[in-house]
């Protein structure tokens, strides 16, 4: 193992261990010791509706409501689009949506008055079936080749429709945020969340000053759900903020978190495939995904779901569309994955399907038609670095009997238990799409160096539980060689460190990583004890990239892959539908791992994120627009006696343009694993049964196998 | 609102009748609940309700009994073991009671499932003396309880008896911290080559939990060669009594299942 | 009423029907113990009372007269803390850090039961505390490490 990769004790441990670290909901008072006003939201309870009136009763003294009215600048979120609002406009859009905040000393009582306040609304028809929803917020296509042609001459053609349903990020703290209004009509926002200056360009548009500075509490875990939500939250609060005059808090109780914040979007992906001679030729794709009622980060979602749609196979011709449709629901958002875990799920299960039906095994076809390094990459890029996958199934294999288990399996099972063991392989594209680091976010870092020697990292990437206040912390004193416990760096605030950029897509550690040690090199040339000094560095784009034209969808989409193969084996109770997992198994290329506990926690966590979404993880809303499944005994996530047997292991594959080798990481283990259980049941099941959704339940599971007595 | 916190059993009944309070064993269901404006009379200090003790006829299982004591306690039963030991996680096992379970008048309950199949008897007392009731009587429906404003579930009284052969499941969404979404248990015992005792019954399918004597007693007595062939007869009695609700399943799906289990309980004979 | 916290004898004045989490949290500043459901159904609030695992959101203040609570404030003061703190950071048990405090108060209580768990023991003792990061392996190991390594503080 690489020096880097040994493993330290994290920087944030003791102090999360002990208890110690304070996450916004266990502040006593306001920086200043004043008190904490509680602010509670006043949510749509319709999903759709014209707002008439608001009447408030009357107001004790030192509470107020908020609304639209009180934003002293736009009433947009900034996220991609102008269509979020802050507090409602003249409609309301999905259950949940914010019409107001009511803010005041006691809790108890602030929810006596939200429970007072008459809301009337007329009722208008929600749109909430994905399938007709005819409002797309975003829509694209891209493709190459000879899609006719090569329908026209296949030997058999096939077409199917996948679906996947919410996937709900469940980390532990839910979302809370606080403002507390500063000398000088500062404005001081600060909370759970993963991106600081997201939250800072939406805070500074709404109260229409950049008067203001956004702190990163302790964030207790992310997914993606505080990517962009916490902008919504930090808003509300820092508009009730400076209407009291006074620190304002609000934290999601955990139905209010589940049921109105960002989750993973359902999607139905229709695909055509063209087969000739025993090869996929070509790909008809079509991808839907149910965007809620606001486009939030919608197009950016869509776009990493339609680059990654014809998984990771050279099939010649393709064409790919897709839409984020607006329904009447929550806003979707980012979730560990991004918009990949659906399309890959689609393609695994496609090719499983053509597999079975040309009689091939399934590994063997798909091994087939593995991209390598030079191959093209589905937006006409190129796979620019080795692509380890052949090695990474047959290093699974060797740890799970893979193949001898598959055909053990394969024979007819008779009696109560079935047994069924499936693969899937994915990659997921190392941190932003196309040029989105080059044009948009324009990374920045520092380093600051202190007379003691202690050297202080300046970056807005945010700790949430992936051990990046660690793993930064190596990175530097790795290179400039001098003591871990020297360098340090605190949860970023906007008023200290430049921007960069947010702690989304698996990016944190390749890029803004890379930008840390070439900062360490410029310092440690320039190094003078006892000084004081600084450095920065800025992010710049590889030069073998090949642009990437959005318009267009050509070009690099990633300059990396990170690669995933996981394997599920299942037992299925055929009287309950309830399956037991009976292993769970990942092999994950992240390049060179900056801390091997840190990324084999990341793995771990993220596969079993994975076995839920496959499984046991069911959101549904009914037919009010309503989401059924909003606490933790409705919305269920795995516990530590659901996968005992879970094992990852680490496949190297450096990438030389990320630190010492790093690609990026948090997101791989989530995103092919539904593709490796649904074919795990499609196996235990066997008697031919195609699966074609996620997650695949019990109650799913026994209803396929009634179909065989025809019940 | 006033609340109660008496020591002894005798005050506990005192308080019971004069105040009509909540009673408060474990907290379990109540504090989720999290009713507002509620007196609670808080028994889980009652040292008289945390008691397993046997006589000639039951073992007694006392109301303040909590899942964890009963797992640790020699003269439980295993089939309610094997129940108690599925029930949600340790914390809640430690806190949770089998009078609260009873109290809380769901059809999800773990215990109350065995105690329908064993043929419990519920103790109940007042300061006016005590009444003991049959489980299946003692729940009339879902959160409809034959317990008085001034009684307490003093004891759960299980027949002693030697099972046989038994069959218990519990169909929840994950392997820890589940609630019961179909849970079934059933018992048979043979003597001579004939049924001598059977019965079965299904919990959180539907707003109690059901048993049905009467489709059991067409079996009683009935030789194990003429049981295999009225298997058939006997799930359709069952399944054309059994009306199911939905809940975080389908009713579909609850009744696939029971049928499923039933069919293959009735394999034991 | 009075009860013990963490050792010391204190009394709390209030509605006896109050979640003893939101008083340790409020009245007491015992910022450690996390909400996380309210529901019984995450083990983030989990903390021992008479040395037995409860979650602090599922008990009402009326029910804990004279009852000893132990919260983290009170247990990262023990060898018996240092053991599981050394072995939690030996393998980097600890992400987002939310669970913890929960998850290491049930490590305490199943080890006081049973000082030297099996594996699936240790998943059992665990299995009503919610992780959301880890998959669980490393916290599972952790504990494992702890018991052999503190073998005898329990």
């Amino acid at each position: 193992m690489e020096k880097i990769s040994q493993s330290v004790v994290k920087k944030d441990h003791a102090a999360k261990m002990e208890g110690r670290s304070i996450y916004v909901a266990d502040y006593n008072t306001a920086k200043d010791g004043r008190k904490i006003l509680t602010g509670k939201i006043l949510h749509s309870k319709t999903a759709r509706a014209k707002v008439l009136s608001v009447s408030v009763p009357d107001l004790p003294e030192g509470y107020f409501y908020v609304d639209a009215r009180d934003i002293p600048g736009d009433n947009n979120v900034n996220i991609v689009l102008d269509d979020m609002p802050v507090f409602c406009r003249d409609t309301v859009e999905y259950i949940g949506e914010a019409i107001g905040m009511v803010v005041g000393p006691d809790a108890k009582e602030v929810d006596r008055i939200l429970s007072g306040i008459n809301v009337e609304l007329e009722e208008l028809e929600p749109v909430l079936d994905l399938r007709k929803s005819t409002e797309a917020f975003f829509n694209y296509e891209y493709g190459h080749g000879d899609l006719q042609k090569a329908f026209a001459e296949a030997d058999k053609v096939f077409d199917e429709e996948f679906e996947t349903g919410y996937q709900e990020q469940a980390y532990l703290e839910t979302q809370g945020m606080m403002a507390e209004p500063e000398d000088l009509d500062r404005m001081f926002v600060h909370g759970s969340m993963q991106c600081c200056y997201y939250v800072h360009g939406a805070v500074k548009r709404v109260l229409g000053t950049d008067n203001i500075h956004i702190l990163q509490d302790v964030t207790g875990g992310g997914f993606g759900g505080k990517e962009a939500f916490p902008s919504i939250l930090a808003t509300e609060v820092a508009v009730a903020a400076r209407k009291a005059n006074a620190p304002v808090r609000c934290v999601f109780d955990r139905r209010e978190d589940m049921e109105y914040t960002s989750k993973r979007h359902p999607s139905i992906c229709r695909y055509k495939a063209a087969v000739k001679d025993g090869k996929v030729t070509a790909l008809d794709i079509d991808v839907i995904f149910n965007a809620g009622a606001y486009s939030t980060l919608s197009a950016v979602v869509l776009q990493r779901g339609l680059i990654a749609a014809p998984g990771i196979y050279n099939v010649p011709n393709i064409h790919v569309t897709g839409r984020a449709l607006k329904t009447n629901t929550s806003p979707c958002g980012a979730y560990r994955g991004f918009g990949a875990p659906q399309t890959f799920f689609a393609i695994e299960l496609l090719m499983n399907h053509i597999a079975q039906d040309l009689g091939v095994e399934p590994l063997a076809f798909k091994e087939a038609h593995l991209v390598k390094q030079g191959d093209p990459t589905s937006t006409c890029g190129e796979y620019h670095f080795p692509v380890p996958v052949q090695d990474m199934i047959n290093e699974i294999d060797a740890v799970c009997d893979y193949r001898k288990k598959r055909k053990e399996y394969a024979k007819a099972q008779e009696g109560r238990f079935r047994r069924g063991i499936g693969m899937s392989m994915y990659f997921h594209g190392a941190g932003f799409t196309g040029s989105g680091e080059r044009d948009l976010i324009k990374a920045v870092t520092r380093l600051h160096k202190y007379p003691d020697g202690k050297v202080e990292i300046l970056a807005s990437n945010g700790e949430i539980g992936q051990g990046l206040r660690t793993t930064f912390c190596k990175i530097v004193s790795h290179e400039l060689n001098i003591p871990f416990d020297d360098v340090f760096f605190e949860h970023p605030d906007t008023a200290r460190v430049p921007d960069s950029g947010p702690t989304v897509a698996s990016r944190s550690l390749m890029t803004v990583g890379e930008l840390l040690r070439r900062a360490s090199v410029q310092l440690k040339e320039i190094w003078k004890d006892g000084e004081e000094q600084e450095v920065e560095e800025r992010y710049k784009e590889p030069d073998f990239l090949i642009p990437f034209h959005l318009d267009k969808f050509e070009g690099d989409a990633y300059p990396t892959y990170a690669w995933g193969v996981n394997a599920v084996e299942l037992e299925v109770d055929t009287l309950t539908g309830v399956a037991k997992v009976l292993g769970a198994y990942g092999n994950f290329d992240v390049g060179t791992p900056m801390d091997y506990n840190i990324v084999m926690g990341q793995m771990e966590g993220g596969l079993l994120q994975g076995i839920g979404y496959s499984s046991i993880e069911k959101m549904d809303y009914d037919n009010k627009g309503r989401i059924r499944n909003n606490s933790y005994s409705d919305y269920l996530i795995p516990t530590t006696k659901d996968v005992p047997n879970l094992k990852c292991l680490l496949h190297v594959e450096k990438y030389p343009y990320g630190p010492y080798g790093a690609k990026g990481a948090g997101e791989l283990p989530l995103v092919g694993v539904p593709g490796a259980y649904v074919e795990a049941m499609e196996q235990a099941l066997g008697k031919g049964h195609r699966l074609n959704h996620a997650p695949f339940t019990a109650e799913d599971t026994l209803f396929e196998i009634m179909k065989e007595v025809g019940k | 609102m006033v609340n109660y916190a008496p020591k002894t059993l005798q005050e506990a009944l005192k308080l019971r009748q004069e105040t009509q309070s909540v009673p408060y064993a474990g907290g379990t269901d109540l504090m989720v609940e999290n009713r507002k404006d509620v007196s609670y009379l808080f028994i889980n200090r009652v040292a008289e309700l945390q008691q397993v003790l046997e006589d000639e006829a039951y073992i007694r299982i006392g109301s303040g009994v909590t899942f964890t004591q009963a797992l640790e306690n020699k003269l439980v039963p295993e089939l309610m073991k094997e129940a108690v030991s599925k029930i949600a996680a340790p914390a809640i096992r430690n806190a949770g009671t089998f009078g609260g379970n009873l109290g809380n008048g769901s059809a999800k309950a773990d215990s109350v499932l065995i105690e329908y199949v064993m043929d419990a008897k519920i103790r109940l007392l007042s300061v006016n003396g005590e009444r003991i009731v049959d489980v299946d009587r003692f729940y009339k429906g879902r959160r409809d309880l034959d317990l008085r404003d001034d009684e307490l579930i003093a004891e759960i009284l299980i027949p002693k008896q030697k099972i046989e052969k038994y069959a218990y499941q519990k169909v929840g969404g994950r392997n820890a911290l589940a609630i019961s979404r179909i849970s079934f248990a059933g018992i048979v015992d043979t003597q001579d080559g004939k049924i001598k005792r059977i019965a079965a019954a299904f919990g959180a399918v539907a707003d109690t939990v059901l048993r049905y004597k009467e489709i059991e007693k067409t079996m009683l007595g009935k030789t194990v060669e003429e049981a295999k062939e009225l298997r058939e007869t006997y799930i359709k009695a069952y399944m054309d009594n059994m009306v199911l609700t939905r809940g975080r399943v389908s009713a579909e799906y609850r009744k696939a299942v029971c049928e499923n289990l039933l069919r293959d309980f009735l394999e034991l004979i | 009423m009075n009860f013990y916290l963490n050792g010391k004898p204190v009394s709390h004045e209030g509605d006896p029907a109050a979640r003893l989490l939101d008083v340790l949290r409020d009245d007491f500043d015992c910022k450690s113990v996390k909400c996380g459901c309210k529901e019984g159904e995450c083990g983030a609030c989990a903390v021992l009372i008479d040395d037995v695992l409860y979650n602090s959101c599922c008990v009402a203040m009326g029910s804990i007269e004279e009852a000893h609570v132990l919260t983290l404030e009170g247990f990262r003061e023990t060898k018996q803390f240092a053991a599981l703190s050394k072995a939690f950071g030996e393998l980097s048990a600890v992400q987002c850090g939310f669970c913890i405090p929960g998850m290491v108060m049930a490590s305490h209580a199943l080890l006081l039961k049973n000082p030297h768990p099996t594996t699936d023991e240790i998943r059992e003792g665990l299995s009503g505390n919610l992780c959301r990061c880890t998959g669980y392996n490393a916290i599972v190991n952790a504990v494992e490490n702890a018991a052999k390594e503190g073998d005898g503080l329990w």
